[in-house]
């Protein structure tokens, strides 16, 4: 096979709207992960069952249901009963909630690993429970969960292309449509595997700044 | 075309229409090396007695790329579809009785034809000027016209591409990689576009008010149709899209080896014979195929490279 730097360059421009495409769903997606992932974790550690049970039951649904079947219900169930959201903000919704699910259990993982003696203290201190919260054990469960957490933004940028099945034209689906239409997927296909590696690479590194700021738990 | 798995067979025509040229040119040229290492096939005057041979033996052997509803294996393991059913009545009136079918990639008819694989190519291929280079074609028994695929009663009034246009919030489903979003980025309605990876999820689309009409061929519109018979939407009139001027045709018809003109002549004789009688339209009705697909076009108009 030869490699057509023409056609190469020529697909260049419609890539990089595609990968744009992918970088929003990806950066809006993340961030619902990160905080509904908490949010579910602090629910499911609520003493009342009705409140614990019921989002247990719904972070394990999510989890184990595929991500595409999730995507499909959000993008073609939902206007039919009256609620609609543009395709790429489905997108963003339908990863953030799913990758929710994990970080949720990422936080879990944290927060479990903040020493019992940590509640004791807090305990002894009369502090409040918000207060214990936010002041003893989140400072405490968070840092050490960043690595963890940040894995996730380079598997969700990765999993973008399945937002094709709901009409969003990222990176992966505009080098289909160029090869279909040209009959060459040599060249798109090396770009945008090359845009997805830079890219991933870049957040890569992001993480890993983020990961030496924030990621040290403080002696407290 | 193993290249492109996950669209399906009558988007994938779609898009062969508009990728023709690659295509054919490149695959022409392997079929002409293939074929110098075999008989010479084209060496007699009119293609010789070729026509005489397959009546002698009582046997021809043709062509198809498994794709409903063009030419496809059925679940008795017998090769029917639009195009076979009528190469098999055109070779009986022509005294050719046994029918032997070659399976091949779409992409590898026409050098596999060239190479003396197969006596036809019956696979509804679309007659294209590139094609054209590679071998010759009998006139079109179909021409493929555009159709909207929209809600019942058709509330956005789509009949004709000109629709499209002043439709404030308008939503055109297309297929990805298929010829309809070529033909609405040249008539400078690409923002309309909302690409459906496949036609069942650009039924569900529609159906689910993300895209206001699917816009695809009124053939593959109708089978996709009679597989969701509950749905509730219709299909439009067919029309032929047109494009500055330029009418879009997918006329498909049944490929030769090049020079083979006096069985391309007798088959095309028979084929005129079978649309006066209407009959024509009686073989291939049962694959969905109408009034609106039939054509009076010629090879040679389709032949020729557009202005």
């Amino acid at each position: 096979m030869n490699f057509d730097w023409r056609a190469a360059w020529d697909s260049v421009p419609r890539l990089l709207d595609g990968m744009l495409v992918a970088l929003q769903a990806t950066v809006l997606g993340y961030l619902i992960a990160l905080v509904l992932g908490l949010v579910f974790a602090l629910l499911r550690r609520s003493q009342q069952p009705w409140v614990r049970m019921p989002v247990a039951v719904v972070v394990e649904f999510i989890r184990s249901t595929p991500l595409l079947v999730q995507l499909f219900f959000l993008f073609f169930v939902l206007p039919t009963i009256g609620i609609e959201f543009s395709p790429l903000a489905t997108g963003a919704i339908g990863l953030g909630v799913h990758y929710a699910t994990y970080t949720s259990e990422v936080y879990r993982a944290g927060i479990d690993g903040v020493p019992p003696g940590q509640w004791e203290a807090a305990t002894a201190l009369n502090l409040s429970r918000r207060r214990t919260w936010t002041a003893v054990i989140l400072p405490q469960a968070v840092p050490r969960v960043v690595p963890a957490l940040a894995n996730y933004v380079i598997a969700m940028f990765k999993d973008t292309p399945q937002l094709t099945a709901i009409t969003v034209l990222e990176g992966l689906s505009v080098a289909r449509s160029l090869g279909a239409e040209t009959f060459r997927y040599l060249e798109p296909f090396t770009l945008v595997g090359i845009m997805y590696l830079t890219m991933a690479l870049v957040m890569a590194w992001l993480a890993r700044i983020v990961e030496r700021r924030f990621g040290r738990v403080r002696a407290v | 075309m193993s290249e492109v798995p996950s669209v399906s067979p009558s988007s994938r025509r779609q898009f062969l229409r508009a990728a023709g040229v690659t295509v054919a040119g490149a695959l022409g040229a392997v079929g002409l090396t293939t074929a110098c290492s075999r008989i010479d096939l084209t060496a007699a005057e009119g293609g010789g007695d070729l026509l005489e041979r397959l009546r002698v033996t009582g046997q021809v052997k043709v062509g198809f790329a498994n794709e409903a509803p063009y030419g496809f294996i059925n679940r008795d393991g017998e090769l029917t579809g639009e195009a076979p059913e009528v190469a098999k009545e055109i070779f009986r009136r022509l005294g050719v009785d046994d029918f032997v079918p070659a399976l091949s990639d779409f992409g590898s008819l026409i050098p596999g034809l060239r190479a003396g694989l197969f006596d036809v190519i019956a696979a509804g291929m679309y007659i294209t000027p590139p094609r054209c280079e590679q071998i010759i074609f009998s006139d079109p028994d179909y021409n493929a016209p555009e159709a909207f695929l929209v809600p019942r009663g058709n509330p956005r009034g789509l009949r004709t591409l000109d629709d499209l246009r002043a439709q404030p919030g308008l939503r055109v489903g297309v297929l990805l990689g298929a010829v309809e979003s070529g033909y609405l980025d040249k008539l400078g309605l690409s923002d309309l576009a909302v690409t459906f990876p496949d036609q069942a999820s650009g039924i569900d689309g529609v159906l689910a008010g993300r895209a206001d009409t699917l816009f695809l061929t009124a053939i593959s519109l109708r089978d996709a149709l009679g597989r969701r018979p509950d749905a509730p939407l219709e299909v439009t009139e067919p029309f032929v899209p047109v494009i500055d001027g330029v009418e879009q045709y997918g006329a498909g018809g049944y490929g030769f080896r090049p020079g083979e003109t006096r069985l391309r002549d007798a088959f095309n004789a028979e084929l005129h014979e079978l649309k006066r009688s209407s009959r024509l339209l009686e073989i291939v009705r049962p694959f969905g195929f109408t009034e609106a697909e039939m054509t009076d076009l010629t090879a040679d108009q389709l032949c020729r490279p557009a202005a």
